[in-house]
């Protein structure tokens, strides 16, 4: 996977950019590949989403290396106002999940602060033509004109790809939205605000359970607050939460209705060494992934990844950092807000490696099997078409080689913060602010 | 002290994002208000501390205070032990050039500072209990009159209809101007490092040491988070 003496490496495959001039609005804010890896949904935090679609790769198109193109671009929230709090709902896409396909059509989840709605995307490539109350401008005939019956004929027609929304999932939540996740029955799906983490079913829109609810009676004791949820990829009972303490809490929907109190309670003991006066800002969890095989689960703080074993409780089973040398400098990032930052994690289809991002528009991948790792860079600058990503290098202290950039010379503005990874090949999906990259790993 | 206004300028500077992340667009965040009040505490923690070692260090021996003969002697003994390893680290993980040195030297002090703070705040906050009640900066220990204003406002926000049924009422816009009147009256208290009022040290702290309950800022800041 990771560059060996096999000329193996990735190649950029697809560069994508949201707009000329980078507004707030192009910023992308979400990156899920569906289950087939075919499509690559996107959305960005001014409530667009955009649907890549892999093209396919056959002989009579040979230049086409199975790239990524544009197959569907549509608005799916927009800003609302809640005039009781006098407070504006952001229209930025937190999440976007794929539900797995049934028939032709694709459907999706979206969601931002306060409101998920379902969307079906759906191809039409053939017109009705020849009708009898209508001609083909559209104009309504004159009834007294007709004086023959047609039957309308269907023609083909230019590709189109059309976006409707089919459920809207709305009112349920007080705080702002952090997950969604479609459960393995594919019929339910939860949605988790900072306290309260809602059941829903995708037929049912005015109704929803609530199924953990960590609000204490007294607000001025709250001390933790939901960050990610998701359920299990196999048995759709389970499902876990993270908080911004760093714990993780494994559910069982069996046990009972209210699922307040955990199966299962993952937490690492702090290591008393490295206590700073932001440890406990960092070790907040950003995201949290179960693995394909779901006997394990990744979580990300925001210094390192972990991998847990479901059934170990008391400490990971992996630990993996990310930018250590990022841990002197918490104050600067305190100050610009970075420390702040929702980095996201992924793991690849055989669960043998995992992916997450981070500033300067560095990426970094952890090989499981091997244990090596590796830092990429996702910029236009470094990605020629047919070169494969050269390996970056932090460099942390003392003097500086050639190649390597010093933590100093480091852009906080450019992070990447949303990666998603094919689910059967190597082919990865990277967004850097308002660009995204989809990388290929191939042999030359 | 560095560590004094190190702490001092992150509660202000906490207190500043605190303020500003209310007029950002989708209202008040309630993880970044609780992580903001976080380092706020500690940086609280912090400041006290350092502020009671700069005390005890000008006037070692006032017979007004309360001395606690055990914590005196291990604490003077602690702080210097407890620093010698972080001090003593090699500063290769941190990655600076030297013409950045000034500007990361007061964050590392801190920090560093911190890490054996650690220490001497747990001990430190037993001190405080005694020692505040002798007038220490009284814009740190919370007045009477902000203990009523907090009473009110606590019974306001308890009496909240559950939130599963409806949205939260519109109360919420009171709490902000009490905010404003808290953070002025803090920042002074911060800035004249003087007594203005007498200062009553609310029993329930002795009991626990843990830097709850009556602390204007944090709780209002933390009642703020309410306004949802």
């Amino acid at each position: 996977m990771f560059s060996g003496p096999r000329q193996r490496g990735l190649r950029l495959l697809t560069h994508a950019e949201w707009c000329g001039v980078p507004s707030e609005a192009d910023i992308i804010s979400t990156v899920e590949f569906n289950y087939s890896g075919d499509l690559l949904a996107t959305g960005d935090k001014g409530g667009r989403v955009v649907i890549f679609q892999r093209e396919q790769e056959s002989k009579s198109r040979p230049h086409s290396r199975g790239e990524y193109n544009v197959y569907s671009t549509f608005q799916s929230h927009e800003p609302e106002f809640d005039y009781l709090k006098s407070l504006e709902i952001e229209e930025k896409i937190n999440k976007i999940r794929w539900l797995p396909q049934q028939n032709a059509a694709h459907f999706l989840l979206s969601t931002n602060d306060k409101t998920i709605k379902l969307w079906k995307i759906s191809e039409r490539d053939k017109r009705a033509e020849g009708y009898n109350l209508k001609d083909e401008d559209g104009r309504l005939r004159d009834p007294f004109r007709i004086t023959a019956l047609r039957v309308p004929i269907l023609k083909p027609m230019d590709l189109m790809v059309e976006a409707s929304p089919r459920r809207i999932f709305a009112n349920a939540h007080t705080y702002h939205i952090n997950s969604i996740s479609v459960n393995s029955d594919h019929e339910t799906y939860l949605s988790a605000d900072d306290l309260r983490i809602n059941l829903w079913h995708l037929e049912i829109t005015d109704r929803s359970f609530n199924i953990v609810d960590i609000k204490p009676a007294n607000m001025e004791e709250l001390t933790e607050v939901i960050t990610a949820a998701e359920f299990h990829p196999h048995q759709c009972n389970v499902f876990v939460y993270s908080s911004s303490k760093g714990t993780i809490r494994l559910c069982d929907m069996r046990s009972s209705a209210l699922c307040d109190r955990h199966s299962k309670f993952f937490e690492e003991p702090e290591d008393p060494s490295s206590r700073s006066f932001f440890s406990e800002i960092i070790s907040s969890i950003s995201d949290v992934k179960f693995s394909h095989s779901g006997r394990y689960m990744m979580t990300r703080d925001y210094l390192s990844v972990k991998v847990w074993d479901l059934n170990m409780e008391s400490r990971p089973v992996e630990t993996h950092q990310v930018h250590e040398y990022l841990r002197s400098k918490l104050c600067s990032l305190y100050e610009n807000d970075c420390i702040f930052d929702k980095f996201e994690c992924c793991w690849n289809g055989s669960d043998s490696a995992i992916m997450t991002g981070s500033y300067n528009n560095f990426f970094r991948m952890f090989d499981r099997n091997t244990r090596r790792d590796v830092t990429l860079e996702a910029s236009r600058e470094n990605s020629k078409p047919r070169a494969s990503l050269k390996p970056r290098k932090v460099c942390t202290g003392g003097k500086r080689k050639k190649d390597e950039i010093s933590v100093d010379s480091l852009d906080f503005n450019k992070k990447i913060l949303h990666t998603a990874w094919h689910p059967m090949e190597n082919i990865i999906a990277v967004a850097a602010t308002n660009n995204l990259y989809i990388f290929q790993d191939k042999i030359n | 002290m560095e560590v004094q206004k190190e702490a001092q300028r992150i509660m202000t500077l906490s207190v500043w994002k605190m303020y500003h992340s209310r007029m950002q667009r989708g209202g008040l965040r309630l993880h970044r208000s609780l992580q903001l009040s976080l380092v706020m505490r500690s940086a609280r923690e912090l400041y006290l501390s350092a502020k009671v070692e700069a005390l005890d260090l000008e006037t070692p021996s006032t017979p007004t205070r309360c001395p606690d003969p055990r914590l005196h002697p291990p604490r003077e003994a602690e702080v210097p032990a407890a620093c010698v390893p972080p001090d003593g680290e090699p500063l290769s993980p941190e990655p600076m050039d030297t013409q950045e040195d000034e500007e990361e030297a007061s964050p590392r002090a801190a920090e560093t500072l911190a890490r054996c703070s650690a220490h001497p705040a747990r001990v430190g906050r037993k001190r405080r209990s005694s020692s505040l009640s002798n007038g220490v900066d009284a814009g740190l220990v919370p007045s009477k009159k902000a203990r009523l204003e907090e009473k009110e406002e606590a019974e306001d926000a308890s009496s909240e209809v559950p939130d599963r049924l409806l949205p939260p009422p519109a109360q919420a816009e009171g709490a902000f101007p009490n905010l404003a009147r808290v953070l002025q009256r803090s920042f002074s208290g911060l800035l004249n490092r003087g007594p203005t009022a007498p200062p009553t040290a609310p029993p329930a702290r002795d009991a626990k040491p843990v830097c709850r309950p009556a602390d204007p800022v944090l709780s209002v800041l933390v009642r703020a988070v309410v306004a949802f």
